[in-house]
């Protein structure tokens, strides 16, 4: 029933027109008589349509001519299916659709490419592209690229992946795209055999390469452009210390490095540790990089906020480079250490130094059990979001944490194969303002913290702990947890913590959810 | 929500400034200048020294009606009392809103020229939504009946159409 509107109508003392009250809509055809949406100016039936999704702006442009126009007018992100057979649809197309800044043009594998005509076609057609992605593209060569690159100069973001151009094409990119800030390539074929390399940019902010061949052609982009920021090198061939050497050299201002499953050695991480701005480090998977190659970024890397290290359980690193963190790293906010086989002894000393330490991830360590919980607890006042994952922690260490860290506001242990569920609940009891989310929760995703090692916030609703007393909530059931939930919601009223408290320990025993409820 | 809606008069009668504003077809409506202010176009009047009474030539009793309402329950956004909205107000508006776009498809349309004219954000994506959310997932023909659209195009023309989008994928928008 209509609310506010009806009863204003009645306090104005107006008829109560019906039509407010009824639900609505669609299948009253009597009052559509006339296309209302003629009413609408150009701007707002644009408007609704930024609302829908491509598919329903494909509709919509069937609906009549002028949607057609007011769509292809208000267009701004298209992706299309970049196979040769598209190219006698491109100029209507794009005729149409004037106002395109992202573009997306992907070809799977199985298919021939659109040619660099097609290419040029688009380019002349869409002089104001800010992004552009190709994915596949594996037809367009070099003089595609530099046509391409004449007429897009507006062009802030460039993605590239398994296309055949090489370093020709790169360069043409760099040099008539004034603007352009973030740059991506990956599987590039065409650089395998060149002997050019890329030259360096006045404008790029960010370089991402991925499993190429030969990347090492990047070396003076990546030495010499002063307005680099981030740079990320993963699982690309060949040595790499020379480049991060002349990296190292130059007076770098890049904040983020991230390096990952490349074969570099300490001598490597030694150079980045001379970007002295580096705030950001990620060394993954990177088996030649030992504790010494870490001793010299913490000794020289002082403004680090961020660290992480995917160890790849070489043992390579561990102990001895995390005190040299401890020690000299005392910005650090965000750690990260997987397959890192790190004991108390660093862990202590990175929780009592790092004062400003508020994230914390450690997964897939063989080393960190309850002692490290316990001491991270105690010294890591800083502390509010932590991770623990398949590491030999019990229910003991997870008690710690009960009383310590005293600005926690998120827990996460996953696949810790001995800390019960029940733990969880107890913590939850404890600390009314943390929120934990362990194993069998129910519909959370799965833990970020992977191969890119990144700590991420939980999708899906984790429980906090709920009163003893007061309004009993039934937490719908989502799976594992639910059992304990229902439980949770009938007792609660109950009133009394450790009724609840014991109540669970008790059935903890239990092997299958018996509902034989406690005297 | 009547309660709240006391509430809040009385909290806004801090800033005692009434406006008038009067429809095209003459009904007037006083209320409170904060609440005025939600329009952008108001808003730019009174900065430009409107005081009084502002006519709205382009909006009827009925719609102006509809859009104080909205008004005076989302006057707290991006006001003084921002902060202290609590996730139960909010859901309370959710459901508010949800309720006052339930309406026939020509009080939208109005209500979306309406918002446009005077330049209320909040309104203007509410009722774009509203109108979206009875495109989506139909079919152009079920579209042009609901909206009461005559197809324009020519078979081969709508073909040619068809042949273009058989190339964009779905999943960009």
């Amino acid at each position: 029933m209509g609310q506010a509107p009806s009863s204003t109508a009645e306090s104005n003392g107006r008829e109560i027109d019906l039509r407010l009250i009824s639900p609505v809509i669609i299948e009253r055809r009597e009052s559509m008589d006339r296309d209302y949406t003629g009413d609408l100016p150009n701007e707002c039936l644009a408007h609704v349509f930024q609302y829908l999704g491509a598919g329903d702006r494909k509709r919509c442009s069937l609906v009549c001519k002028r949607w057609l126009f007011v769509d292809g007018q208000n267009r701004h992100r298209l992706s299309l299916d970049a196979r040769d057979e598209i190219s006698p649809f491109l100029p209507s197309m794009f005729d149409r659709f004037d106002s395109v800044t992202k573009l997306a043009l992907r070809c799977d594998r199985k298919s021939v490419s659109l040619s660099d005509e097609a290419l040029v076609v688009i380019s002349v057609r869409c002089l104001n592209l800010t992004r552009v992605k190709l994915r596949g593209c594996r037809e367009i060569t070099d003089l595609g690229m530099v046509e391409f690159a004449k007429n897009c100069r507006n062009l802030k973001k460039l993605s590239v992946g398994s296309c055949n151009f090489g370093a020709r094409g790169v360069n043409a990119m760099l040099e008539n795209c004034k603007v352009l800030e973030e740059l991506s390539v990956k599987r590039l074929r065409g650089i395998h055999e060149a002997p050019e390399v890329i030259v360096s940019s006045d404008s790029l902010r960010s370089v991402c390469l991925k499993e190429l061949v030969n990347g090492q052609v990047f070396e003076p982009l990546v030495a010499n452009t002063k307005t680099l920021k981030t740079l990320k090198i993963i699982r690309c061939l060949g040595d790499w210390d020379k480049v991060l050497k002349t990296v190292g050299e130059g007076d770098s201002s890049l904040s983020e490095i991230h390096l990952e499953r490349l074969q570099v050695s300490d001598f490597g991480l030694s150079s980045v540790s001379k970007c002295s701005k580096v705030e950001t480090l990620h060394i993954v998977k990177t088996p030649e990089c030992s504790n010494y190659g870490l001793i010299d970024v913490a000794e020289r890397c002082k403004m680090l906020r961020k660290l992480h290290i995917d160890g790849w359980r070489t043992n390579r690193i561990g102990d001895e480079g995390l005190i040299a963190v401890a020690k000299h790293c005392l910005n650090l906010q965000e750690l990260v250490l997987i397959g890192v086989n790190a004991t108390h002894m660093s862990l202590a000393a990175i929780a009592s130094n790092c004062e400003k330490l508020e994230r914390l991830a450690l997964c897939g360590s063989l080393t960190i059990g309850d002692t490290e919980i316990a001491c991270i607890a105690k010294k890591c006042g800083a502390l509010r979001k932590f991770c623990i994952k398949g590491c030999p922690v019990s229910d003991l260490g997870i008690e710690a944490l009960a009383v310590g860290c005293p600005n926690l506001v998120k827990l996460k242990v996953r696949k810790c194969k001995v800390v019960t569920g029940e733990i969880g609940d107890w913590l939850r009891e404890r600390r009314r303002t943390l929120v934990v989310c362990m194993d069998g929760d129910g519909s959370e995703a799965t833990v970020a913290v992977d191969g890119d090692g990144e700590v991420e916030t939980v999708v899906g609703e984790p429980r906090v702990g709920q009163a003893g007393g007061g309004v009993p909530e039934v937490v719908s059931g989502n799976g594992g947890g639910s059992r304990l939930a229902m439980i949770r919601s009938k007792f609660g009223f109950l009133g009394g913590r450790n009724l609840v408290t014991c109540t669970f320990r008790r059935w903890s025993h239990n092997d299958n959810g018996s509902t034989s409820s406690s005297t | 929500m009547d309660q709240n809606l006391v509430d809040l008069t009385e909290k806004l009668s801090l800033s005692s400034n009434k406006i008038v504003l009067t429809s095209s077809d003459g009904d007037s409506f006083e209320i409170h200048e904060a609440v005025a202010r939600k329009s952008q176009t108001i808003a730019e009047m009174l900065d430009a020294g409107c005081t009084g009474t502002i006519p709205l030539h382009n909006v009827t009793g009925k719609i102006l009606d509809r859009v104080i309402d909205y008004c005076i329950t989302h006057v707290k956004e991006d006001g003084p009392f921002e902060e202290e909205e609590e996730a139960e107000e909010k859901e309370a508006k959710k459901k508010w809103d949800a309720e006052f776009v339930k309406v026939d498809l020509e009080t939208i349309f109005e209500l979306i020229l309406a918002a446009n004219y005077l330049n209320i954000k909040g309104l203007i994506g509410l009722t774009s939504q509203a109108v979206a959310d009875h495109i989506k997932d139909k079919t152009p023909e079920d579209v042009r009946e609901i909206f009461g659209i005559e197809n324009d195009f020519t078979p081969e023309e709508e073909e040619a159409v068809r042949n273009e989008h058989a190339w964009a994928f779905e999943d960009s928008k």
